[in-house]
């Protein structure tokens, strides 16, 4: 079965927290090089692993990882505010 | 492909070319061929194993990755093990089937302890071998 690339967030939400690879990984439970293959977007997450990134960053899953190519997070958040506006 | 996944797949052709030439002067030294004092040369492709066998396997963690329980493994390298595995079980039935022939059809019976213990080298060796030969090398720098 051919799946669809999964797009994410990891490499700017580590960066927005200082931590290294390492770090994320000894905190999610992976190999660091694993984190590397989905910074790149090389290996598409179970969604158990998805779940695993959401509760470490306190953000949903959709907010991270997306089968579309994510725009910013800071305009993601002002079409986030505007639609609440509205 | 980088510096590192090119010299990484030298080093694996050199390790089972290293394997070949011990099987095929063994086997020329058997059958009386060859003199029994070239039994002695043995030690340049037993050494060229070792050597190549550090740098693919050892230095690379493959050996460590391909050997370990699936508790040790995350999800992605579980999946890399499995189909490393899949691959090498193909592979390895076509080279014993083509070895028993080869032996049948030489005219040297069945298979004997040396060529054993080459399959025994060789199962555990490939789906190591196929993960450093397909494997994007990528250093991480963190």
């Amino acid at each position: 079965m051919k799946s669809r690339k999964i797009f994410n967030r990891i490499a700017v939400l580590r960066q927005e927290r200082n931590i290294s690879r390492k770090e994320l990984a000894e905190k999610i439970g992976v190999n660091f090089q694993t984190i590397g293959y989905l910074e790149r977007e090389e290996y598409n997450p179970s969604l158990d692993l998805a779940f695993s990134f959401s509760e470490y960053f306190h953000l949903p899953v959709e907010m991270i990882f997306s089968v579309e190519p994510l725009k910013p997070l800071s305009e993601e958040l002002k079409q986030l505010k505007g639609e609440r506006h509205e | 492909m980088n510096s590192i996944q090119k010299s990484r797949r030298r080093a694996l052709v050199f390790n089972y070319v290293n394997c070949i030439v011990l099987l095929c002067l063994f086997y020329l030294i058997k059958g009386g061929i060859v003199s029994k004092s070239y039994l002695i040369f043995e030690i340049l492709p037993v050494t060229g194993i070792m050597v190549s066998f550090k740098n693919v396997f050892g230095k690379s963690k493959l050996w460590q990755l391909t050997h370990s329980t699936f508790q040790a493994l995350d999800e992605r390298e579980t999946e890399l093990v499995y189909r490393a595995t899949t691959i090498s079980y193909s592979i390895f039935a076509i080279v014993t089937l083509i070895l028993i022939y080869l032996f049948y059809l030489g005219g040297l019976g069945a298979i004997d302890v040396v060529l054993a213990a080459f399959l025994l080298y060789l199962a555990h060796t490939l789906p190591a071998a196929i993960i450093a030969w397909n494997q994007k090398v990528v250093i991480d720098e963190d």
